[in-house]
Order: C-alpha cells, then sequence, then structure tokens
C-alpha cells in the first residue's frame, strides 16, 4: 500500500518536474524506431542520394549527375503518360471508393440481417495480397478466356469487351479491381466511425422532422469528418503508391494506358535497362507528390476537425 | 502431384541420411588416403554456387549433368539455385552489387553485351577450343576477340501446329526449308485457317511476349532488313524492308489472325495458348516442346514446320550461356565446370532431355534422338542453321537490352495502337540512335 502509494507520488513528482523522460520509454519505441530507420528512413534518404547519381548495375558504383535524372523525366514521354495516369486513377478511385465505402458502411450499421457476413464478404479483398487479386483479375478479365467475357456472351452480348487489347478498357478492369480491394477498408473506418455518431442525434432530428437523406447529409457526413479526413489521405497514398495490381494485371499495358509511377519506376530501375538512378527519381517524384498533398490536406481541415 | 506432411517428412529423412552417408564416406576415403589428388586451387574441397534459370526438363537434366560432373570430380560439388527467369537479372545484379556473385551463372545471348562490357567475366581463351563450335554461334559469347562464357545450348523457333486444323483448312504443311511458306502463301494458310476457328480461337500465336519482342527481328531479317547498320553504330531499321515488315506483322491484329491479347506486352505465350487449344499454330521455341508434350496429353495431334520465308529464311538467336565472374573465388575449379559442360558427352546427354539444340560442330552434323517427340524437331534444327554471324552480332550488341524494350514500346503501338509503318520504323531508328550512340 505504502509502496503504490510512493510509486504513485514518484511519477507525479516525476511528471511535474522533469517532464515525461523515462528511461525504460526507449525500451518501447526502441524496436520500432530501429525498424523504421532501417527500413524506411535509410532507404528513403538512399532513395534522394540515388536519384542524383548513376548507378552501374553490376558494380553498384555510383557516378553523380546533379539532376540530370530529373531533366530525362521531362523528355520521356512514358513518364508523363505515367503521371497523367497515377492522377486520373487516384481521381477515379479515391473517391469512388469512399463513396461506396460510406453507402456500405450505412447499410451495414442498419437492420441488415446476417450483417456480418457482409462485412467479411466486404472487407476479404483487403486481406489477400494485391498480386493474388492481381491474378484473380488475369482469370476475371482475360478477353479469350476470362470469366467476364464468357458471362457478357452468355447473356447474349454479341461480342466480348477488349479488356487486355483496348487502353481504355485495360484502365476500366484496373479501376473495377482496384474497387473491389479497397471498398472494404473505407467500410470499416465508417463503420467505426458511425458508431460513434449519438444515437439522440438522429432521433432529435427526426422529431424536428428532417428526411432520410437530409439527416445523412447533416448529421451523418459532418459527424463522421475525421474519418473521411484520414481516408482521403491514406486512400490517395495507396492510390499514388498503386503497384502490384498494376503490375500483375496488365503491366501497364496495352501500349502505355495503364503505366503508373509505381510500374514505370519498378521497370526503369529493375527491368531490363537497369537504371537505378532514374528510377529513385520517379520514386523521389511519388514521394515528393504524396507529401504536398497531405500537408495542403492537413491544413484545410485541421480547422474543421476542431470543429467536428 | 501433391506431397503430404509424412511424405516430405521421410523425404526430408532420406536427404539427410543421404548427406550423413556422403559425410561418411567422405571421411573414410580421406582416412583411407584414397582420395583423388586435389584438382582444384585449393586442394580440399570447393562447392560452386551455380544461378539460373530453368524449366522441369531443364533442371533434371542440368542435374543429371551436374551429378556426373561431380563423379569425376569429387572435389567439386555444385550448389544450384534456380530462380525464376523474370528475376534472374535483379538476383545477380544485388548479388554483384554485394560483392558476392555466384559462381556460375546462366546469361541469355542477348544479355551477354552487358556483362562483357562491364568486364566482369572471366575469359575462357585457355580452355575453350573455338573451332568446336558452330562458328556463327560461338561468336554470341565473344567479346574483344575472347571468349567470356561457354555457349551452352540454342534454341529456334520454328511452328508447331495443329494437324486437325489444317485438314480442315486443306493446308499441307510443308517439311523442308526449301518448302516453306512464303509471306504470300501464309497470308493464304492463315485466313483459310481463320475460316475454321471457332469464336475464341485463333490462326496462330507468335512468341513475341515477355522479353521476347526482339523475336520480330526474324521477319525483319526474312524480308532482307536490318536493325542496325554493319558497322553496329547506327539504326537501319528505318527502310523499306523495315516499312513492308511492320505492316505484314501489324497485319496479324488486323486480320484477327493473332489474339489482340497475344502481343509484345502481354502475359499470353505460346506455349499455353496451344495446349489450351486457342491456336491452331504457335510460334515456339523448341525448349517448350517437352512442356507442350505433357500439356497437351493426346487431346489433339499436332506436327512441326519451318518459319516462313521471304527474300531469305530466318529465325532468332534463342539460347543461352553459362559464364563465371572473373573475381570468383573459385574460378579454376568454374572453369572446369564450364568446358564439361560443353563437352560432347555433357551437351548431348542435356540437349537430347531439354529438346534444345547444341552449339558443338559434332553434335549439329549428327542425329541427337531427342527424348520427346523426336519427329518435331527436324525444322528447328534446320531453322537454327539459317542465322548468320553478322544476324547474330545485331542482337549480342551491349545495349540490345534497350533495344529489346524500344522495340517492344513501339511495336506495341503498332500492334495496337494502328500506327503506321513509316511512323514506327522512324521512331524505332530514334530509339535504336539513341541507345547505341
Amino acid at each position: 500500500m505504502s509502496q503504490a502509494a510512493a510509486l504513485a507520488a514518484g511519477t507525479s513528482r516525476r511528471r511535474r518536474g522533469r517532464s515525461l523522460w523515462e528511461p525504460s520509454a526507449l525500451l518501447f519505441v526502441g524496436p520500432s524506431v530501429l525498424l523504421a530507420v532501417a527500413f524506411l528512413i535509410v532507404p528513403m534518404l538512399g532513395s534522394f542520394f540515388y536519384s542524383t547519381q548513376e548507378v552501374s548495375p553490376l558494380s553498384g558504383e555510383t557516378s553523380p549527375v546533379g539532376l540530370e535524372n530529373y531533366r530525362t523525366m521531362l523528355g520521356d514521354a512514358t513518364f508523363v503518360r505515367a503521371l497523367l495516369n497515377t492522377a486520373l486513377f487516384t481521381v477515379i478511385t479515391v473517391p469512388l471508393s469512399m463513396g461506396l465505402g460510406l453507402a456500405l458502411a450505412v447499410l451495414m450499421n442498419s437492420v441488415l440481417p446476417w450483417r456480418r457476413v457482409w462485412r467479411t464478404v466486404v472487407y476479404l479483398p483487403l486481406v489477400i495480397s494485391g498480386v493474388s487479386v492481381g491474378l484473380i483479375g488475369t482469370f476475371l478479365y482475360n478477353e479469350v478466356i476470362g470469366v467476364v467475357n464468357k458471362l457478357l456472351l452468355a447473356l447474349g452480348a454479341s461480342g466480348g469487351v477488349p479488356w487486355q487489347s483496348n487502353g481504355f478498357w485495360a484502365f476500366t478492369s484496373v479501376v473495377l479491381v482496384t474497387l473491389w480491394i479497397r471498398v472494404g477498408f473505407s467500410m470499416i473506418i465508417y463503420l467505426a466511425a458511425l458508431q460513434a455518431v449519438p444515437v439522440e442525434l438522429y432521433e432529435a432530428s427526426a422529431l424536428d422532422g428532417a428526411n432520410g437523406w437530409q439527416r445523412f447529409r447533416d448529421i451523418t457526413v459532418p459527424l463522421v469528418g475525421p474519418a473521411t479526413f484520414f481516408l482521403i489521405i491514406m486512400n490517395v497514398i495507396y492510390s499514388f503508391q498503386v503497384f502490384d495490381t498494376i503490375f500483375v494485371l496488365t503491366n501497364g499495358g496495352p501500349g502505355n494506358s495503364t503505366e503508373v509511377l509505381g510500374t514505370w519506376a519498378y521497370k526503369v530501375a529493375f527491368g531490363p535497362t537497369r537504371d537505378q538512378g532514374y528510377g529513385a527519381a520517379i520514386g523521389v517524384v511519388i514521394f515528393v507528390l504524396t507529401l504536398i498533398f497531405t500537408v495542403v490536406q492537413w491544413r484545410t481541415n485541421r480547422t474543421r476537425d476542431e470543429v467536428a | 502431384m501433391t506431397l503430404d506432411r509424412r511424405q516430405l517428412l521421410a523425404g526430408g529423412l532420406g536427404l539427410g541420411a543421404a548427406a550423413g552417408l556422403s559425410a561418411c564416406s567422405g571421411l573414410t576415403s580421406k582416412a583411407g588416403g584414397s582420395a583423388p589428388s586435389g584438382g582444384a586451387s585449393s586442394g580440399g574441397k570447393v562447392e560452386l554456387t551455380f544461378v539460373n534459370w530453368s524449366g522441369d526438363a531443364e533442371k533434371a537434366a542440368f542435374d543429371a549433368v551436374i551429378a556426373a560432373f561431380e563423379q569425376a570430380n569429387p572435389d567439386i560439388t555444385i550448389k544450384t539455385d534456380t530462380v525464376p527467369y523474370a528475376s534472374v537479372q535483379t538476383n545477380l545484379d544485388t548479388r554483384f552489387q554485394a560483392g558476392n556473385p555466384p559462381d556460375l551463372f546462366r546469361v541469355s545471348y542477348i544479355d551477354m553485351g552487358q556483362y562483357t562490357s562491364e568486364d566482369v567475366l572471366l575469359d575462357l581463351s585457355a580452355s575453350l577450343d573455338a573451332n568446336a563450335f558452330e562458328p556463327g554461334l560461338f561468336s554470341a559469347v565473344v567479346a574483344n576477340g575472347k571468349p567470356y562464357g561457354v555457349p551452352h545450348q540454342i534454341d529456334t523457333t520454328a511452328i508447331i501446329y495443329r494437324k486437325d486444323a489444317f485438314e480442315a483448312a486443306g493446308l499441307t504443311a510443308p517439311t523442308t526449308l526449301e518448302e516453306a511458306w512464303t509471306w504470300e502463301q501464309f497470308t493464304d494458310a492463315a485466313n483459310k485457317l481463320s475460316k475454321v476457328t471457332k469464336s475464341g480461337q485463333s490462326a496462330f500465336i507468335y512468341d513475341w511476349q515477355s522479353a521476347g519482342a526482339y523475336r520480330w527481328l526474324t521477319w525483319l531479317f526474312e524480308a532482307g532488313g536490318a536493325l542496325l547498320t554493319p558497322d553496329l553504330k547506327g539504326p537501319a531499321i528505318d527502310s523499306d524492308a523495315g516499312r513492308k515488315t511492320v505492316d505484314f506483322t501489324s497485319g496479324f491484329f488486323k486480320n484477327g489472325w493473332v489474339a489482340k491479347n497475344s502481343s509484345v506486352k502481354s502475359t499470353t505465350y505460346p506455349d499455353g495458348a496451344f495446349i489450351s487449344g486457342t491456336v491452331a499454330m504457335a510460334f515456339a521455341g523448341s525448349f517448350l516442346v517437352p512442356g507442350i508434350d505433357e500439356g497437351v496429353k493426346k487431346k489433339f495431334e499436332y506436327a512441326a514446320m519451318p518459319q516462313p520465308r521471304d527474300v531469305a529464311a530466318s529465325t532468332d538467336l534463342g539460347g543461352n550461356a553459362v559464364v563465371a565472374p572473373k573475381n570468383g573465388k573459385n574460378t579454376e575449379a568454374a572453369a572446369k565446370f564450364l568446358q564439361y559442360l560443353v563437352s560432347e558427352d555433357a551437351m548431348r546427354t542435356y540437349c537430347r532431355s531439354t529438346n534444345e539444340l547444341p552449339t558443338l560442330k559434332s553434335l549439329t552434323s549428327s542425329d541427337l534422338e531427342f527424348a520427346i517427340r523426336p519427329d518435331l524437331m527436324a525444322p528447328f534444327v534446320q531453322q537454327a542453321k539459317t542465322l548468320t554471324p553478322e544476324q547474330v552480332a545485331q542482337v549480342t550488341v551491349p545495349q540490345f537490352a534497350d533495344l529489346n524494350l524500344a522495340l517492344q514500346s513501339e511495336l506495341e503501338k503498332a500492334f495496337l495502337g494502328g500506327r503506321s509503318a513509316a511512323d514506327t520504323t522512324a521512331a524505332l531508328a530514334e530509339a535504336v540512335q539513341k541507345a547505341v550512340k
């Protein structure tokens, strides 16, 4: 008893006196910090360094080339196409996956029977690796022997959709597969946010005569604001860094119509040309774009968060 | 064939026991003093690492050749590290960058230039007799007059076709190079086959997917064209022959002779398409024959015929060298193995069971008795002889990886994007210029 009191007194004294410093904290954060430094910070700094170098693929020797790799980018038509594709991909997938996610969350939060089963079904694709999802996509969207085209033909369509040989349809297949993966994530986050919305608010507004749409627009949407903020940032980062699904599903083709920054950086650095310096420079571009977006989002949303 | 846990355990125990036994025999033989006097530099046991990619038949053949070598050289053991073809280059780059390259590795002829230009390979002048090999093929491993690897095998493309489809279309297949179809006859045949194929099937598939875009050069060479100027320093593609070839090959897609998803960037491969019965003809390398034989089983009958010809007959330089890095720890033992790998016995063993073609003169002139469907192999063997040293030189320049990539992205635009032949050859010429400058 006295010991506990002494301990309590000790901690409170320490808190008041020497801020929050506690040596054992090092033990707790140490492993995570070590891992983050080894696998995030060092490679990231490495990318910055390599992006200003020409790297010999065999010896690994580097020679400084200044901003040459960045200049190459400006004249690289595939890079420009990949940048536009990434932007388009982000603009399409982020709102769609979040909108669908919110709609599903509202549905799952209601009196839907077998809710847990549905929830698992929607969330499941996220648990599977992106490569496997891409492979499943190739079975679905193969234009000769794929399930989707066979189904369309069975339903009486005159011909299959050129999922692999037409740029527009290839892009569509990538978007559809991505939505399939990503909707579950938005749904789970929104579901958690929805459960924190007090039921009384809905009851009160119902008494005041608000209809379903008004309640959704004026209560649900503002109150899940922090979740929306979080999801926008996560989804934009995810979209900007998309790699595995596209790499497996279309490998950037046909032509360059589904090439994104992630796949192009990989191909440049580890493909036959093995230009690791240029690949690193593309990686840095992905980093900078994501950073700018996150900072802008953070700034503009801060005030609204406090209100919410 | 799936293994259950018990079988795996039993296998593991068996292996363990075998390892134990061999260790014992090693000890006893040493103790008895009957060990052969050291052939390797250090005198003790040497373990070599051999990085390669291989299909099932190739893996088995490598294992057999290695076992024979180890028996003859008890102080050298070879550990193979089989990696997927798609990642072999990254794997090797990483090992080189870490300063720890494998003692031996397999390299496509078209990738040889990447290593010789960096001067990282062991010079094998002392252990190889250039005259023993077919001259056109030996030149694939030579840089600055010295051989930097052994030309282990080649594989060339010929056509594998379904007999039922040919019967239905009223076609007779040529059997020799002299009888090979002209481009006009090929056009006629493809049109006839298109009429007898059902929805979801197509007349043929060409093997230019994956890193195979360079196989398009076969058509260019047939038309009498070239990718590079004779000094290998500039583009020669923007020519009448170049434009004619782009026009003709784009026609495969326009006329619906090939599936749209079998273009140069596609992941649909000829062996898979042929086995699944979606094509009447497949342009395929002989190394695919064992897999096709196993996949088709007896679903339909098929045979092989030579590729069509225009001004000339041609084919692609498929196949691989095996090399050793010059800074390896056991270069002497590695050179010994390479020498053995291209000995007549080892090459015969390997080529017979993989349906790949030999590079030794003594074997190319004899009947090799291939293990699987030997009746299919004549067109491949004949086709291999159409490669000229000048053509080999074009596809083994150090920048060939860039050229191959340029072919892939520019041809895709012509095949699926409908870009004109003139624009395509102009773009290719520009890309070639940039790559070889």
